[in-house]
């Protein structure tokens, strides 16, 4: 994340409310207190890469670093493609996460009515461990949650 | 009773305040069992303040914690509450805990939640709630499926315990859900009243 994003936080930034350029700011500066190696949470900007337009972000969430991280992402809500993109971005990041960082598993959240991320986990050999009921609302109904994990082989056999 | 938000026959909860920080300590140093997490964990009451003061910074709140207090005597035993409360999809996360050892198994933590429930779902009009613990906390699980909580799955290896890793055991629960199992909480109560 940069500076310049606080004025596209309509596609980041995951708030109940509408957000303009000073309350991105202020929630950019809020996410980047302290050194690096103390925080719990780091959000990385979702840019397509043919022109780098912003198109999300995706919070990564861990309390050790080391073992244990949860995804959560944010995508811009005005993209019909959305899906699509959150998928490409959950398969770079697991990459990242699992094979790259070797962390023991990757939690990430995905509403049942988004195909595409759905396929992407399960093709990247993630496991659906949980499923909330009736979690997310859409107009006129709710979607189940679906929890999924990446869980790493390197650490399968290896006891505590 | 001071302040009551949600009122029970034996309890009732009400809005945290900064003297609670204090007992909260109090009853951390004073806890015996170890299966709940990794381990015990002293705490201070200049943290709990903290945590306290946060609580009622932000409108509408991310989170809402209740003290657990007795009717009888006002004492506080513990606290209640919702986490992660998203506004749109009306969802959250339950949690709950309380301190003094010699009031576990009584049925007071059963109470507090269906009050809590009962807040969750009539007063903020959430429509469903989830709760996760950990597979060594036995009696955590068997609580929530009295109070109507459903499984809903098992995160794997979350934690480390006893020289192993241990899974998070989730469990969600509707309103629908919560009535059948309150009313069936009260049926046992009324049933067992004679005998008190």
């Amino acid at each position: 994340m940069v500076e310049g994003d606080k004025e596209r936080g309509a596609a980041w930034l995951d708030e109940t409310f509408p957000v303009n350029a000073t309350s991105a700011e202020a929630a950019l500066e809020r996410e980047h207190e302290g050194p690096w190696w103390l925080r719990s949470a780091r959000r990385l900007a979702i840019a397509l890469g043919e022109d780098d337009e912003m198109v999300g972000s995706a919070r990564v969430t861990s309390h050790d670093w080391q073992r244990t991280c949860r995804l959560a992402f944010a995508m811009a809500p005005w993209r019909d493609d959305r899906d699509v993109l959150r998928a490409e971005a959950l398969g770079l990041l697991v990459h990242w996460l699992r094979d790259e960082s070797e962390l023991m598993t990757v939690t990430a959240e995905i509403a049942a009515d988004q195909p595409a991320s759905i396929a992407a986990a399960e093709a990247l050999g993630m496991v659906r461990n949980g499923r909330l009921r009736e979690w997310f609302a859409r107009p006129g109904t709710r979607v189940d949650c679906l929890l999924y994990q990446a869980l790493n082989p390197r650490w399968e056999v290896r006891d505590a | 009773m001071r302040s009551p938000v949600m009122v029970g026959d034996r309890l009732y909860l009400r809005a945290m305040e900064a003297g609670d920080a204090e007992l909260i300590a109090q009853l951390d140093a004073a806890e015996t069992d170890t299966f709940m997490w990794r381990r015990r964990i002293p705490t201070s009451p200049l943290e709990h303040e903290r945590f306290i003061a946060e609580l009622y910074k932000q409108r509408p709140p991310h989170a809402v914690w209740l003290a657990v207090c007795l009717r009888d005597g006002d004492r506080f035993i513990g606290h209640v509450g919702v986490v992660d409360i998203d506004w749109l999809d009306r969802t959250g996360e339950t949690a709950s805990w309380l301190g003094p050892a010699d009031l576990r198994g009584q049925g007071y933590g059963t109470e507090a939640k269906h009050l809590l429930l009962e807040y969750c779902f009539d007063r903020l009009h959430l429509h469903v709630l989830m709760s996760e613990v950990d597979e060594t906390n036995t009696r955590s699980a068997a609580a929530l499926a009295k109070q109507g909580y459903r499984p809903a799955g098992r995160l794997r290896w979350t934690d480390v315990k006893d020289g192993r890793y241990v899974d998070e055991v989730l469990f969600d629960v509707t309103r629908a859900d919560w009535l059948v199992a309150r009313d069936a909480w009260r049926a046992g109560r009324a049933a067992a009243a004679p005998r008190r």
